[in-house]
């Protein structure tokens, strides 16, 4: 694991990338903290990282797109795949190498707080916890990016696909509002969610009745929620949005706020992700 | 060292390779040979556990590829068919992170990339990029870093591939040193280089294990089916019942006739020279022989037998040079 975190650490300031991406990520914060803070005046450094979050949409993706589609572009995959590192060790090896690319500049700017301080008593306690919620929501958009990576061999398809992926997140929460009235099209989007899950469910299990099964279950569900409790099916369906919404949590460090929520979110986030990182590079011994 | 049961590889309806079933002993040198797409490197992504079978095992040491995936892959050094070599690194730092995969001591591993690249001969391309190297020495720096961590068996998928001759005989030398400490198996399609190397000779077509034994004993096998070709004058006909009354004689392999002759191709057991017989009886029923010549199979003649249909036109375009020991005698009345 140490030996993979190494090699990619090393491939990242070997080069141009990483001081690039970092220099961009400490040039953004910079600047929204010389406006925000220094010249706008106000005391929370957290509003600064809440208006810097566009920052992942770009730094996550280039990051990120090298990771898994790179290694099997070019074949080296094998190397590793073949070695006796376990599965599990490579990808915490890679993700932890990213992670770091990432730190070293939140760690820069993690000294504007202090420099706050110079001016007058400002909490250091609230500025420092957003800071560590900042940090969660990139370890969540780094799993997310390192699981579009390992599906594919083409980078830029990587980058591409993270970026969607981050963008629809990020006006998630835009696009929520615009769902709040009418339960018939929650109705249709659920149905077609059920019929995604139906013929996964009938493709793993090789089995049409199964599949079909499912559907007509879940459709029936579907339908007398409908006519039952319509404003439950409208509820949920914002709910499912709500959770899709990535950068809409760290809302809760911003000013003197703290959520435990927010963080097991983001952990469970970047866990899943890298969970299926795991399945999808397991899945290709199998194909 | 290897055990291999039943392997089988099916993407969709096509079987890369079926039920193949060998064993591989320790200290040996093995060559998988086979025409392209046969399912050699499909066997050996299998081996090595960079693929899964879809069905069937592999107990490497003793080890079961699937139930201690990390205790069997220690015990191999890959090389894949592309070097898995990452061009941003040097020599030096690409064995060393070979050797740190492997799980290696730093001091244990600085003293064994020395040896490593004395042994391939890359030690004046140490400190240079991979990405400057030319292709002869980037196969030479993954074969390195297969004997990282000095496996037990050492894993090569056409490791001469691409190579100018002069690179062809030096890697073929490395390999026949390896053998000496290590299990080898290697995979070609060209069949000198499996005969010149190897001590054990799979041969594999359309995923199956077509034949099995040291280059010697596969040669026997076909010195066993020595053919006479024959032409005679007169018609189809007479000229076969003539022969097939001859005592001892095989059967037919091939027939036909052209311009009032016959051209048979006869098949004679091993160790017997029916010539004499054959004329004599021939000219006794007014059928003089024009043409008699034995053949005698070679390793070349055996693969493209047992592989036949696969592409044997493509195998004689590559490596004409290996198919020059058929051996002719012609006798003429």
């Amino acid at each position: 694991m140490i030996a993979i975190y190494k090699r990619e650490l090393k491939s990242f300031y070997g080069g141009m990338m990483g001081y690039l991406l970092d220099a961009f990520f400490i040039l953004v914060g910079g600047l929204y903290f010389t406006a925000v803070n220094l010249q706008g005046g106000y005391s929370y450094f957290s509003y600064t990282l809440y208006n810097t979050c566009f920052v992942f949409l770009i730094f996550v993706p280039v990051l990120t797109m090298r990771s898994f589609a790179e290694e099997r572009h070019n074949k080296t995959d094998q190397l590793l795949l073949t070695s006796p590192v376990s599965l599990g060790r490579i990808v915490m090896g890679k993700y932890l190498a990213l992670m770091t690319v990432f730190v070293l500049p939140l760690a820069v700017l993690s000294v504007c707080p202090l420099l706050l301080r110079i001016g007058g008593e400002f909490s250091n306690l609230s500025n420092y916890s957003a800071i560590f919620g900042y940090f969660l929501l990139g370890a969540a958009c780094i799993a997310i990016g390192m699981f579009v990576s390992s599906l594919t061999e083409n980078q830029i398809i990587a980058v591409l696909g993270t970026f969607a992926i981050l963008l629809l997140t990020y006006l998630m929460s835009g696009i929520r509002t615009l769902f709040t009235t009418g339960s018939s099209l929650a109705l249709i989007v659920f149905t077609v969610l059920l019929l995604v899950i139906s013929l996964l469910v009938g493709l793993n299990s090789k089995s049409l009745s199964l599949g079909c099964m499912v559907f007509v279950l879940g459709g029936a569900v579907l339908l007398a929620l409908f006519k039952l409790k319509s404003a439950a099916l409208t509820t949920a369906f914002s709910g499912l949005l709500g959770y899709l919404s990535i950068f809409d949590p760290f809302q809760n460090f911003v000013g003197d706020l703290f959520s435990i929520t927010s963080i097991v979110y983001y952990l469970s986030v970047a866990g899943l992700f890298l969970f299926l990182t795991g399945q999808s590079l397991e899945k290709r011994r199998w194909n | 060292m290897i055990k291999v049961e039943h392997l089988t590889k099916r993407y969709g309806n096509h079987y890369a390779i079926e039920d193949l079933s060998f064993t591989v002993e320790e200290g040996k040198i093995y060559g998988l040979l086979g025409p392209n797409g046969a399912g050699k490197s499909t066997t050996m992504n299998i081996i090595t556990g960079y693929i899964s079978a879809t069905s069937g095992t592999v107990t490497v040491d003793g080890y079961d590829i699937l139930e201690e995936p990390s205790a069997a892959r220690a015990c191999i050094g890959y090389l894949p068919e592309i070097p898995p070599l990452y061009m941003d690194m040097t020599p030096r730092e690409y064995l060393n992170f070979a050797g740190e995969l492997k799980g290696m001591k730093k001091a244990a591993r600085k003293e064994q990339i020395q040896r490593v690249m004395d042994r391939t001969g890359i030690a004046e391309m140490a400190d240079r990029l991979i990405k400057h190297l030319s292709k002869g020495y980037k196969q030479r720096v993954g074969l390195a870093g297969a004997l990282m961590g000095s496996p037990k068996v050492i894993i090569l998928d056409e490791p001469t591939v691409g190579l100018d001759p002069a690179q062809v005989i030096g890697i073929r030398e490395l390999i026949r040193d390896l053998g000496k400490t290590h299990t080898v198996i290697l995979s070609s399609h060209i069949l000198s280089e499996v005969q010149a190397v190897c001590d054990q000779v799979l041969i594999i077509s359309g995923g199956h294990l077509t034949a099995q034994g040291t280059p010697e004993e596969l040669s026997q096998r076909l010195s066993g089916k020595t053919a006479l070709n024959l032409t005679a004058l007169g018609s189809l006909e007479k000229v076969r019942a003539v022969v097939e009354g001859v005592e001892k004689i095989g059967g037919i392999l091939e027939a036909h006739e052209e311009n009032g002759e016959t051209s048979l191709k006869v098949e004679i057991p091993s160790g017997q020279d029916l010539r004499a017989e054959l004329s004599a009886a021939l000219a006794g029923a007014g059928c003089p022989v024009t043409a008699l010549a034995t053949e005698t199979l070679s390793l070349e003649d055996i693969f493209l037998q047992l592989t036949e249909g696969e592409n044997a036109a493509g195998q004689q375009e590559e490596e004409p040079a290996a198919a020059d020991q058929e051996q002719e005698e012609e006798t003429k009345e």
